[in-house]
């Protein structure tokens, strides 16, 4: 019989596993998402604050920002209700061609989003399937900051339903009968019973929309026409930046779009909890 | 119907004729039942028995195929629930879980466009009915079952419903608050008198809680009655199982006793139900069998047959035996008699024994154990058709 060595995983108590696969994780992640971010912040701010500041308050820089802003918002506005209602209908009638519906609504997702650009300026640009009939009317809604809202509604369609749908489904039936036998309208139980009970995931579906849209690149660079000053926004002032060689000029905006990505998940993980206590 | 007599409380709600039906599957039939005011109804059935679709469609969340509810006299049976004004407890509460407590219980009150003071008035009225003035301010998530199941209804009461309605309300509550909670709700609705129908598949709570019982069995009703009736007096064979242990005896009736394989009881039945000939089927409790060492028997028991003690169990409240009946002579109970068998339906199917229970006192005074021969006598019993 030999004496039992004592194991690496239990020195006097101390679980070394912990720490040791906490390090490898870190680690990880360093090369992949750590580094590339941290590296924005330091060549951003190599050259002295003064030169970042310029680059940032440059006239095209601070419109292109107010125009992702912009249209992001209202391709917000937009999914979050499309999301609600259609979460709404979807989970609350069972009918022919349902699960269809689902499927169509989460395909915008896998889709490339430069395809998403192509197809629609395959049926609204100027010789598209309604672009060609409605032209001629004036109507041109490609290359405008429409256009920008409009692919952002269709690259992130399903985020906003895809996270609603589920609290609906899961809510109980129970609740919005009680409410019914109370006797509110169903307008009613929306209001004071069921929409509360989705705060949480509103804010979420919303926060996400969001900022998927700001990032958007693929569809918006098709549709948008990337005018400077015009119909610009942030990530294609960023890669238009890039190829012109102002390397500085393109790094103040993506600090910008870094933490604001930061601030939105920021306020996603710690809001939820918020927003669902009872 | 019959039409109420002068001193009874008039009638609060009725359900007449209600039969449903969901796709091919018939699951009510022909339904008909009153709750007077102030009463408390029972519909107690085993799961699947149609009873909460009963509920559902009283409280309007459900479409009946044939018949009608009625509210205080008002037919009801087309308007939604919203305009039905029935309170419903939900078996799971269906707390509003944004809401606090006085925000439930004012809920029915805000959706009419009360006055605020009004709304505040009543609900301290109701918090202190239902003893929550201290929680008024949490929400469903901080209270427990029981006092979750007062706001709801407290939140139903607050506009004055025309019935209340509970579905399975002590379901999932564990067996000692389920019991100290519906004597507290039982005190409560005799305070606020407001016709009540509960929902149950629990036999006790029924006997407890009703005024009266109606027995539900496959979407038609067995029988009505008081829960002494339906115990005591059950109509049918369902109604005498399902209610407890039941020993049944099937025979046939004679000229002036029932006969059955193995015993002869001396008893005259109602000549207008019962006729020479007819096949019948006498049903026992447990606690109705009465037996002892000697064939003296008090004068109003009815000598059913010798037997041997098979089983004695002491089941903490009183004893348990199972008796085995033998012939009273022998060769009367021959074997090919098979019209007269006896069988105890409840708990175990073992034919030919029937099940009895002991009080306490009479277990130790007069101790049996597995293999006595003891006469077995019944204090009372009740004669069925049989099918």
């Amino acid at each position: 019989m030999s004496t039992v060595a004592p194991t690496m995983r239990h020195v006097r108590g101390f679980d070394v596993v912990r720490p040791l696969s906490i390090g490898m994780l870190v680690f990880m992640m360093l090369p992949l998402v750590l580094l590339p971010l941290a590296s924005i912040f330091i060549f951003g701010t190599s050259n002295g604050l003064d030169k970042f500041w310029a680059a940032l308050t440059a006239p095209d820089a601070v419109f292109a920002l107010k125009l992702s802003m912009a249209t992001s918002f209202w391709a917000t506005v937009f999914n979050v209700i499309f999301g609600l209602f259609a979460a709404y209908v979807l989970s609350r009638y069972n009918f022919l061609g349902r699960n269809a519906l689902i499927v169509t609504i989460s395909l915008p997702t896998a889709i490339p989003t430069a395809v998403a650009g192509f197809a629609l300026l395959l049926l609204w640009g100027p010789y598209g399937t309604l672009g060609r009939l409605l032209t001629p009317h004036g109507f041109q809604l490609m290359f405008t900051a429409g256009a920008i809202i409009l692919a952002n509604i269709f690259v992130t369609f399903p985020l906003a339903f895809g996270v609603i749908k589920p609290v609906f489904d899961t809510m109980s039936r129970s609740l919005e009968e009680a409410s019914a036998t109370i006797g509110a309208t169903r307008w009613q139980t929306f209001w004071h019973v069921t929409l509360p009970s989705l705060r949480g995931a509103i804010v979420s579906g919303a926060l996400l929309t969001f900022a998927r849209a700001v990032g958007e690149f693929g569809s918006t660079i098709l549709v948008s026409g990337n005018l400077a000053g015009r119909t610009q926004t942030a990530p294609l002032y960023i890669f238009a930046k890039f190829n012109e060689g102002q390397i500085e000029a393109a790094n103040a905006i993506a600090i910008v779009l870094a933490l604001f990505s930061f601030l939105i998940f920021s306020v996603l993980f710690f809001a939820r909890d918020w927003l669902d206590v009872d | 119907m019959s039409a109420p007599s002068d001193n009874a409380p008039p009638i609060a709600t009725s359900v007449i004729g209600i039969s449903k039906r969901f796709g091919k599957t018939g699951v009510l039939e022909n339904i008909n039942f009153d709750v007077a005011e102030g009463e408390v109804l029972v519909l107690l059935g085993a799961s699947g028995s149609g009873k909460t679709t009963i509920l559902r469609i009283i409280a309007g969340l459900e479409q009946p195929n044939r018949g009608r509810v009625m509210l205080h006299g008002r037919d009801v049976t087309e308007l939604p629930a919203r305009e039905r004004g029935v309170g419903v407890i939900f078996q799971d509460y269906a707390l509003f879980p944004k809401m606090t407590v006085e925000k439930n219980i004012g809920y029915g009150l805000r959706i009419r466009h009360r006055r605020r003071k009004e709304i505040r008035k009543t609900v301290d009225e109701l918090l202190s009915l239902v003893q929550l003035q201290e929680h008024r301010k949490k929400y469903p998530s901080q209270l427990s079952g029981g006092q979750q199941q007062r706001v709801a209804i407290a939140r139903t009461l607050a506009y004055n419903p025309e019935v209340l309605l509970f579905d399975e309300p002590f379901g999932a509550l564990d067996t000692q608050t389920r019991t100290h909670l519906r004597r507290e709700i039982r005190a409560l609705l005799r305070r606020v008198n407001v016709p009540s129908i509960f929902i149950t598949h629990d036999q006790e709570e029924a006997l407890e809680l009703g005024d009266r019982v109606a027995v539900i069995n496959k979407g038609h009703i067995e029988q009505v009655g008081t829960p002494y009736e339906i115990y005591n007096r059950p109509a049918t064979e369902y109604v005498a199982t399902f209610l407890g242990a039941a020993n049944i005896l099937e025979g046939v009736v004679r000229e002036d006793l029932v006969e059955t394989e193995c015993a002869k009881l001396q008893v005259q039945l109602d000549r207008e139900r019962f006729r020479p000939g007819d096949r019948i089927k006498i049903v026992f409790r447990p606690e109705d069998v009465s037996v002892s060492r000697t064939e003296f028997l008090k004068t109003d028991h009815f000598k059913l047959a010798p037997a041997h003690v098979e089983e004695v169990s002491f089941v903490g409240a009183y004893e348990r035996l199972r008796l085995r009946l033998e012939p009273p002579g022998g060769e009367e109970c021959s074997e090919g008699e098979t019209a007269y068998y006896l069988t105890t339906e409840t708990p175990e199917n073992r034919p030919h024994t029937i099940i009895a229970t002991r009080p306490k006192p009479e277990a130790s005074s007069a101790q049996l154990h597995i293999g006595d021969r003891v006469i077995v006598a019944i204090t009372s019993f009740t004669v069925l058709q049989s099918s």
